[in-house]
């Protein structure tokens, strides 16, 4: 900016601008420099992040993933929203107090606004990991044994695969922890 | 407890498990249900998945897209390796939102950079889905959907479209669709309250 304004003096003093133009070009400077300011701090504020609201889920048969998230995970199906194309699971905090929820969709359900399943990301969630608190290495793996699913991982951080081969994770709080990697 | 045992003899006859596994199979379950866990009970009740731990992305430049969530929603990137890096929705020490047991640790997302098909803790090369998740959607404070639509397209994100009265949707650098939006949307929004409760999802 400085050396800016001394090019305008020197502009002026040559007699290259007049007095006029001089004022009005320092002034448009300054409300340029401003307004870079306000929208560089603007840009540095981005949103506080609570959690994960919802993750939508698109499989063959819907009914087929809602049943097994509901029996393996304890996801609870919200029966007012299920139409015959999609499924609200829920699980966590209440709704709308940090409370999550799995949305099982068929291919012909897209929610309104979204790509949907064709959206051409070169990116993948290719997995997604749930916190089990409370975690008793011998309860969870009998639990998933029980429900007749083949677990592989390491204590405290099991994998399987629910009925569209989408791979599910399990974990304590212990082991799969953002601090401690 | 009858039906589990068919079923696991039904399996067993039709070549789907092993000798060895349905023995497993059932000593697991005898004895769950003489602790007082009956098979039944075992069948119906799965484990209390609690919050996501952490989403797991895959893209071809880790470091990219990790910038640009810590840019989008101010989140640190920590335990950096040569391909990932996880970015926890808050500080160290901090709680999930509503959470109130305590080893319930912050969400997080790992982003990364590796083949789609490497293995799913230890075991063999992951299997091709046949499902995908199509599109996260993430609550943010005191979200107001014209003020974030400005504060996005101030940010230099692209594509910024509405997702209803009370969410919006943007692409990152990858082209994965993230839906931005508050607590007001939830599981529960019905047909008679979608004026004032977000139905896009």
């Amino acid at each position: 900016m400085e050396r800016f304004i001394a090019d305008l003096v020197q502009g002026l003093d040559s007699g290259q601008i007049d007095r006029r133009e001089f004022c009005k070009t320092v002034a448009l400077a300054a409300a340029v420099y401003g307004a870079g300011d306000a929208a560089q701090a603007q840009a540095q504020r981005g949103f506080k992040i609570i959690g994960i609201n919802h993750m939508s889920y698109t499989c063959p048969d819907y009914t087929k993933a809602r049943d097994w998230y509901a029996s393996v995970l304890n996801m609870k199906s919200e029966a007012t929203r299920d139409d015959g194309k999609r499924a609200n699971l829920m699980f966590g905090p209440e709704p709308g107090k940090g409370g999550s929820f799995l949305v099982t969709r068929s291919p012909s359900s897209v929610a309104s606004g979204s790509a949907g399943a064709k959206s051409g990301s070169e990116a993948v969630i290719d997995h997604i990991c749930y916190t089990i608190p409370n975690w008793d290495e011998a309860r969870v793996r009998a639990t998933l044994k029980a429900k007749g699913l083949d677990v592989t991982g390491r204590d405290g951080s099991l994998h399987v695969y629910d009925p569209f081969d989408y791979d599910v994770q399990i974990a304590s709080a212990a082991v799969e922890n953002a601090f401690r990697r | 407890m009858e039906g589990f045992v068919a079923k696991q003899v039904h399996d067993y006859q039709n070549g789907k498990i092993s000798r060895r596994g349905l023995i497993e199979i059932l000593t697991l379950a005898a004895t769950t249900a003489y602790a007082g866990r009956n098979a039944d009970a075992a069948e119906q009740s799965g484990l209390d998945a609690t919050l996501v731990n952490h989403v797991s992305y895959t893209c071809p430049d880790f470091r990219r897209a990790a910038d640009w969530y810590s840019m989008v929603f101010n989140l640190d990137q920590v335990g950096a390796t040569a391909r990932d890096v996880a970015l926890p929705f808050g500080k160290k020490g901090e709680k999930p939102y509503g959470v109130t047991v305590d080893d319930v640790p912050l969400t997080h997302i790992i982003c990364r950079t590796r083949s789609l098909d490497a293995s799913a803790g230890n075991g063999p090369p992951r299997r091709k889905a046949n499902a995908v998740i199509d599109h996260i959607a993430v609550t943010v404070a005191d979200f107001d959907r014209e003020r974030a639509k400005a504060q996005l397209t101030a940010m230099g994100v692209k594509n910024v479209r509405d997702g209803g009265p009370f969410s919006v949707y943007v692409n990152d650098p990858f082209g994965y669709e993230i839906q931005i939006g508050g607590l007001r949307v939830t599981a529960i929004c019905g047909a008679e309250t979608r004026a004032t409760c977000s139905d896009n999802r």
